[in-house]
């Protein structure tokens, strides 16, 4: 009896996992293969697979652009948020007047989805003349309350025993900081480098809004205009998600612990 | 902690000057956080309501004009459309939740390769929204899709069935897309709570002769429901901003028959230059999202608050 339980629970975790998989099995048998791909029946083998499709896609558009352009947000917006973060999360570890307040701010910005403030948001970047410019794609992804508070436990989870000896050989607050702080707590820094990756790998909606040439876009917008120029004619679309989405799932396969405990941790993307 | 407030009492001398060096240090290191979350939440949010209420374009002086833009809304029959299919998004999260928790139960109990079966099911949700809504284009496609090729196969349907150009089907296609990207994620926040759960509560109560199904209701659920309004909040906040994929399977469309507030918004805005028009639009999607949000703290109890300890 329990073992037809388990028999069965086998074969539902089987099926579903199937589905799951199903798109991009699909995606991927598109990406390699040349054939007509309206054709009908459609093939479910790959039939003559061949990589011609990614060679099209690095020189027919300017691919390798898109990637820097997206190499260059995500260093910047994963850089800025171990810095930006680790301080906020030290200075709130500690006590100072107005602490309560800076704590409520922070709690209550993480109700506001940035995506809810796009119009005032594309306004302030076009005051600050950050238009069309890197620093303005990754602006409003420089530091992230969610990790904020990542760190806050970190560091106060941190014996205080081994800060005031650092304190008593005379090292200096920011050097305890960067000397002891910020190597006992690779598990934030870690968590902290694949969200801020993701979110900024990721972005679309403000790429689209504040980018005006091809030169400063980014992948997903790369991707999508190439959607628009070509319809779904061709299996080289399906090479270029293939190859948007290879970095994300090679990450995932890494540290894949990580990753399901960072992402579900910054479920509401503070 | 205390001690850095017990010398901020003692005034002027060494440990004071000490105390202002400190104090400086915590500004600075505050100051580049604070300063985004100001420029690009707290100003945006301020901003927009005013912005509401004004008769603003680019290159025209702001003129006030009180809440005619809210006016025109209850006559924009695109807004009321938006409205109504963004409710029907918020509305399918709990057939995704209830799905997640299925798959969470069975993940939960002794089965083998349930890593691997864990990694597979979350996969979908850390990857970019843009290429999924091109792979889901690819699966409904009319004629080279899989999904009209497995249907017409089975014997199921005689003619492929345009699934993303057609009013009735296209809403419901791009639901199943956003379930199958976010089910995953569902998936690990209640199986994280599953695993919170005491297990001696479950011994006792099998010592009393307590059903299964029983222990299920009476103490599964109950426990479990921080993490499902972690996941409604979820479910709430990806309806409001599931911008990405719409634009890429639909653009809105057919017609309006899958426009989503955050779609009109951007439409408005940045399409038709209505700046003003799209704030207002933007202030009546964050009620919804605060209104909402209140009432699936109301369900579970009103102990949201414990989930900023998590």
């Amino acid at each position: 009896m329990r073992r037809r339980k388990g028999l069965f629970t086998q074969a539902g975790l089987i099926a579903l996992s199937a589905l799951m998989l199903l798109p991009f099995y699909w995606v991927i048998k598109t990406a390699i293969t040349n054939e007509n791909i309206y054709a009908y029946p459609p093939r479910l083998l790959p039939h003559h697979p061949h990589l011609f499709n990614f060679v099209d896609v690095w020189y027919l558009i300017p691919f390798p652009r898109y990637l820097l352009n997206s190499l260059i947000v995500s260093l910047l917006v994963v850089g800025a948020n171990v810095a930006f973060n680790a301080m906020a999360g030290y200075a709130l570890s500690k006590e100072f007047p107005g602490k309560g307040a800076v704590l409520g701010l922070l709690l209550s910005s993480m109700l506001v989805p940035f995506q809810a403030t796009i119009i005032p948001a594309y306004l302030i970047t076009a005051k600050l003349g950050l238009i069309n410019s890197y620093l303005g794609l990754a602006f409003p992804l420089l530091s992230t309350i969610v990790c904020i508070f990542i760190f806050k436990a970190s560091f106060e989870a941190v014996p205080h025993s081994l800060i005031d000896a650092a304190r008593v050989d005379g090292l200096a607050e920011w050097r305890i900081i960067v000397r002891i702080l910020m190597p006992l707590s690779k598990a934030a820094i870690a968590t902290n480098v694949i969200l801020a990756f993701i979110w900024s790998w990721n972005a679309f909606l403000w790429p689209l809004i504040i980018t005006r040439e091809p030169a400063m876009q980014t992948l997903p917008l790369g991707l999508a205009r190439f959607l628009s120029y070509l319809e779904d004619t061709t299996g080289a679309l399906y090479a270029f998600a293939v190859m948007v989405l290879a970095p994300s799932i090679f990450l995932f396969l890494m540290a894949q612990k990580e990753f399901m405990a960072g992402l579900s941790s910054g479920a509401t993307k503070g | 902690m205390a001690r850095f407030s017990d010398r901020a009492a003692e005034p002027g001398g060494w440990r004071g000057a000490k105390r202002v060096r400190e104090l400086l240090l915590i500004a600075c290191l505050l100051l580049p956080s604070l300063l985004v979350f100001f420029l690009y939440r707290l100003l945006p949010l301020l901003w927009n309501v005013v912005l509401s209420l004004s008769y603003w374009s680019p290159l025209k002086p702001a003129r006030w004009a009180g809440l005619d833009h809210y006016q025109e809304m209850l006559t924009d029959e695109v807004f009321w459309q938006a409205l109504g299919n963004t409710l029907i998004f918020i509305g399918a999260s709990p057939l995704a939740i209830v799905l997640a928790l299925l798959i969470a139960l069975l993940l939960n109990s002794e089965v083998r390769g349930r890593a691997l079966y864990r990694g597979i099911v979350f996969l979908s949700y850390p990857l970019m929204t843009v290429a999924v809504g091109i792979i889901w284009r690819w699966m409904y496609d009319e004629r080279g899709g899989i999904i009209n090729y497995a249907l017409r196969a089975s014997g199921l349907i005689a003619k492929p069935i345009p699934f993303l150009e057609s009013f009735e089907w296209a809403l419901p296609s791009v639901i199943l897309a956003e379930v199958w990207q976010v089910l995953g994620f569902y998936m690990i926040i209640l199986l994280t709570g599953l695993q919170s759960i005491p297990e001696h509560l479950y011994e006792a109560a099998a010592i009393d002769g307590a059903p299964r199904r029983a222990q299920f209701w009476r103490i599964t659920l109950p426990l479990l429901k921080p993490s499902l309004f972690l996941c409604a909040v979820v479910g709430i906040l990806n309806s409001l901003t599931s911008f990405d994929l719409i634009y890429i399977m639909t653009n809105g469309g057919p017609g309006h028959a899958t426009e989503l507030l955050i779609t009109y918004i951007y439409k408005s805005g940045f399409g038709q230059t209505r700046f003003d028009y799209a704030a207002a639009l933007t202030v009546v999607q964050f009620a919804l999202l605060l209104g909402l949000a209140f009432v699936a703290n109301r369900a579970a109890g009103g102990n949201a608050g414990a989930l900023q300890q998590r």
